[in-house]
Order: C-alpha cells, then structure tokens, then sequence
C-alpha cells in the first residue's frame, strides 16, 4: 500500500483489573479501503472499538488518527471519526431529526441543509419527525449511519452495522459504503458476525483472538490457487489427476484440485483426450466462513488471559 | 458551550417528568392557596381582631405568671404583649393568614420542593445518558468531556432557578388573586420598639439563605449520580442526607469535627431564625465551610467523569 495510512493501532494493549483484554495490536488503515473486523465473541472486538473511539484509554500504546494522536489531541482527531458503538442508542423520547439536530450541534459546520442531506441518504425522509421510540431496529441503524455520517468523517467505525436491516437495506448499505470508500476515500473499519456480510463488503480483514491480532489480509487475493474441476466418469478423471500428480480433494461431484492457472488448457486437454466429459471448471475459493473458523480454531469463546 | 446547554434543553423539556415537576409544583401552590382561602372565609366573621388581640394579651399574662419561664421565654411573651397593645392603641389590625405577603412567605417553604425537583434532575442529567446507552454517542464527539460534564451542571442550575421563579411568579399570582384586598401589617420589636416588619425583605433574605442547601444539594446528587452513574442512588442519597442530616449532626454534635461537616452548615436560614444546631458559628465560616466542600465535590465529579472507560 502506498497511500499513508489514515488509522494507526500502535502496539496498543489494554489491562483490566489484571486481565489482558487486548495485547500489543498493530493494525492500519488506508483511506478507500473497507476494513472487516472478526473475531469470536470475547476476542476484544468491542475494547479495540472503544480504544479507537476514545471511549477507553489504552494502558500502552497509541491510537494515530490522520496524523493526531487520539489520547492527546482528542478533540481534533476524533472530529474525524464517524462511529456507531454497538446499537446505536439514540434518545428514544426526541424524534429522530432532533436526535440528528443533538448530535450536528457537536460538530462544527453541520448545516440544516447537510441534516436533510443525510436523512435522505439513508433513506428515512418519511419517518424522521417522528420519536425514535417508534422506530423498527433496522430504522434505528439508519438513523445512528445518519449520525455517523453527519460532518463527513474520514474514518468511519461500525460496530454489527447491519443488524436488524432487512436485505434490501443491507444491500443498500453495503453499496453506500462502497460510495464513500471508493469517492470520498473514507476509511471503513466494520465489525461483524455476519462473515458473508463481511466477504462481500470488505477489501481486507483482520482478524482478532484472544486480545491478538492472528491475522490482517485482503480479501480475494489467492495465496495458492484451486480450482474446482467437475468431469465424468469420475474414477477416469480421478485416476487422470493421480496421473499427473495433482493433489486434490473430492467435493460435490466434483473435485478441487490444487493447480496453477496456466496448467489449466492442457489439463482440460488431456481430459478431452481421454473422452472424459468436461462440466465445469472454475476457480475454487475458500469461503471466509471456512478461513475464519481455520483460524481461530471453532471460535470458542476465548478464556482471559490472566496476567 | 450554548449549543452544549441548548442540546441539554432541549433534551430536559423532551421528557414527560420534567413537565410533570412543573405541573406539581404548580398544584403544590394552588392547593394549600386554595385550602387556605376557604378555611379563611369560614372563621373570620366570629369575632373582631380586636377581642382576639386582647385574648392574646390575656393569654399571654397568664402564661408569664408562671414561675418556671426561662429570661427568653419571658422576654418573648413580654415582646408578644407590646405588640398586641400597640396594635390595639394605634389601630392596627394583624394580617390573618390570608395576604400576599404571608402566602408568599408561606410557599417560601415550597423551595423545598424546587430542590427535590432540581436534584433529581441533577442526578440523571449524567446517569441517563449512561443506563441508555446515549453516552457513547454523546462522547464519540468533537468535545471533551469537560465541556459535556459543565454543560450539564450549568443545565441542571439553569433548570433550578427556573422552577425558582416559577415557584415566586406563581405564588405572587395565586396570592394576588385569592388574597388580593386583604390589608394588614406585621410588626415586630427591634430594640424596644415597635416597627412595621420588612415582610420582602425577609422573605428575599429567606431565599438567598435557602440557596446555600439548594447548591449543596444539587452538587452532592450530580456528584453522586455522575460517579456512580445511578440516579435512584444519588437521588436517595441526597434526601437521605436531607432529611437525617440534622440528627447526624445532632449526633457528631460533641466532638470538634462536627464543624467541618457540610451538613452542620448546609442549611444557612438557620442565621435567619438564630437557633444554630452547633454553636459558635458564623456567616464567613459557614460560607467557606460550604465553598470548599463544594470545589471538592465538583472536583471529584470532574475526575471521574473525565477518567473513567465507557463501558455502557
């Protein structure tokens, strides 16, 4: 990456009453890029949140925020961080526009204009005036991106953005988020359950156990290749495979067999020598889901580390 | 800073049980207004002021004819005496209990009722924002926490004084209304002499004295509420402290400490009637007594607040 990153995790930790919650994470984050954040429950998915936002003090190290260290110079930093912690909790007796109108007052050049700007982006023109008590849990997440979005932010924090929308608004969603990403160069950093959600909207993921990061990478980025051949009679292709020394695995009626690309044309031409009858073959991708729980082992719920 | 308090304000008024405060308040004037009025016009027509002055005269020889009576109890019922002749010499009837001046110095007592409603305020303007959750959203934001925490004090002081002059304003109307064409002068003895009582200047000492408790008490629930982010508590606490504080400092009353307590002096309009739960006290004292406790209140408020990690 040769863009600087907007969000720097230096060597950040975080002790409670002895226990190690987060150990020495190191993570950045560049502008454009929609960064997932995974974990199984306990991993210290929401501490590392809270540390981002200045809602905690990290016991060591230093949050970087466009250049601006978040501990010492908060107000600037966190000016440009747009956040939904968890759910996003408004004030339930106010309407949704006066909740909007609390949180412009905060920031500095939130106009009315930027206000309506905003409610219309997420889609809630017809609901706003009224109490938020009255909102569905989906209309609550439209309203707290709302508030997230209002001074344009260039780093935008969510946590389970996508909880309770229903799958028209998620894909909306995921779409706007692609918008800011891609046009205004926001950084994203999402945390999610939701691990398909997570594959089709994010360019990179990091990964957190146990209070340590266990890996960052980007996403659709192969480190071997595989591809999914789908041929019968199948013994025939099998036997064909062993042949040639291809290591591969059954899976469906087919098989996923470990191979570089440019071996393909002459693989599919043996197997046209042969007579055996090509179906598919395609490039085979390990889903996230299977990645993540590799990774982290089943995702138990991790045990503390105590000191 | 003001579009800290607007936020504040606008949250306040946005909540059923502020109106509530000020629609009780109201109803608290009304009524004993209201009760007061009516026992009024039933008993005053059995006798004249003047048979009652004298049977005050009566009564009162009588009760000096007593052997036991202390040189104060004496000095009081001499003073009692004087007044009502004067009264009966010059002319002068006594107000009843019905007038302007008197309601108002009767609802003077209904501060009581502003500090209640100003406490609770003060103790969930902080511990809401907390047990809902809105915490997070208010401190992810361009301001520090310093700022959040004034704007809310400042909010809550705000808030006090206005049900104060709603309290003055209202008392003065309900009281001009019911009691309107009633005359009457209340007198008293100052140095021997008989003189016309300055009934608004007692009763505007009475406020300000009133103030001191008003602040101490605002300042301990925002503090309570605010460090251990629980409104039932800090409001609790508060009337507790309230309510015992005369008996706790009864209590400390033999040992010197009891001096350095806020509570011994929290209550200022005992300097207006002059018996002091603790002797030797004076005004300066007093005042820097509550001073310091209330720098190290707001101290500790400040600390906590800024401090601590948001876990909510």
């Amino acid at each position: 990456m040769t863009t600087q990153p907007i969000v720097q995790l230096q060597n950040i930790s975080k002790t409670i009453r002895g226990k190690q919650l987060i150990q020495q994470l190191n993570i950045d984050l560049y502008p454009g890029q929609i960064t997932g954040f995974l974990g199984p429950n306990g991993a210290g998915k929401t501490t590392t949140i809270r540390m981002m936002t200045g809602l905690m003090r990290p016991t060591e190290g230093k949050v970087i925020i466009d250049g601006l260290s978040l501990q010492d110079n908060y107000e600037e930093a966190i000016s440009k961080v747009g956040v939904i912690v968890e759910n996003p909790e408004m004030y339930k007796y106010m309407t949704g526009y006066k909740n909007l109108l609390h949180f412009a007052r905060m920031h500095k050049n939130v106009t009315k204009e930027r206000i309506e700007e905003v409610v219309k982006q997420v889609g809630l023109e017809k609901r706003i005036h009224e109490k938020v008590s009255t909102y569905s849990l989906g209309m609550r997440q439209r309203l707290g991106l709302a508030q997230a979005l209002l001074h344009r932010p260039k780093f935008l924090i969510l946590d389970e953005p996508t909880n309770g929308l229903d799958p028209a608004g998620i894909r909306e969603f995921r779409m706007y988020l692609r918008k800011i990403a891609e046009e205004d160069g926001v950084s994203v950093f999402v945390s999610s359950h939701l691990l398909s959600e997570i594959e089709l909207m994010c360019d990179r993921v990091a990964v957190i156990q146990n209070g340590k990061l266990i890996d960052i990478r980007d996403i659709n980025v192969e480190t071997s290749s595989f591809y999914y051949i789908e041929a019968t009679p199948n013994d025939q292709a099998a036997a064909l495979l062993q042949k040639h020394d291809y290591n591969f695995v059954t899976e469906n009626n087919g098989y996923v067999v470990e191979i570089k690309k440019e071996d393909i044309p002459k693989v599919i031409s043996q197997f046209v020598n042969e007579g055996i009858q090509i179906f598919a073959v395609q490039p085979h991708q390990k889903t996230l889901e299977d990645q993540f729980l590799e990774m982290t082992g089943g995702g138990q719920i991790a045990e503390a580390n105590s000191k | 800073m003001l579009k800290l308090i607007q936020n504040e304000w606008m949250k306040l008024w946005h909540k059923k049980g502020t109106w509530a405060m000020i629609a009780l308040l109201i109803l608290f004037i009304i009524g004993p207004g209201v009760m007061l009025k009516y026992y009024e016009t039933k008993t005053t027509e059995d006798i004249t002021w003047q048979e009652s002055e004298q049977k005050a005269i009566n009564n009162n020889k009588e009760m000096m004819k007593d052997d036991g009576l202390s040189a104060d109890d004496k000095k009081r019922f001499e003073e009692q005496i004087a007044i009502s002749e004067y009264r009966l010499a010059n002319d002068v009837p006594s107000q009843e209990d019905g007038s302007v001046e008197s309601f108002m110095s009767f609802t003077g007592s209904m501060l009581t009722v502003v500090t209640l409603f100003t406490v609770i305020v003060a103790a969930s303007i902080v511990s809401s924002e907390f047990s809902t959750g809105t915490i997070k959203m208010l401190l992810t934001r361009p301001v520090s926490r310093a700022k959040i925490l004034t704007s809310k004090l400042l909010t809550t002081f705000i808030f006090g004084l206005f049900l104060f002059v709603v309290n003055v304003v209202v008392s003065a109307l309900v009281g001009l209304i019911l009691f309107g064409g009633t005359t009457g002068v209340e007198l008293e003895m100052v140095n021997g002499q008989v003189v016309e009582k300055a009934v608004w200047n007692d009763l505007a000492y009475h406020y300000l004295l009133s103030g001191g408790n008003f602040v101490m008490s605002i300042l301990f629930a925002f503090l309570v509420g605010s460090v251990f982010r629980s409104s039932s508590l800090a409001i609790g606490l508060t009337m507790f402290l309230s309510f015992t504080g005369g008996i706790i400092v009864m209590f400390l009353s033999r040992f010197e400490i009891v001096k350095y307590i806020w509570l011994t002096h929290s209550d200022l309009t005992q300097y207006e009637k002059g018996n002091f739960i603790v002797d030797d006290m004076t005004m300066p004292f007093s005042l820097t007594i509550l001073a310091i406790y209330a720098v190290l209140f707001l101290v500790i408020s400040y600390m906590s607040f800024m401090k601590r990690d948001v876990t909510a």
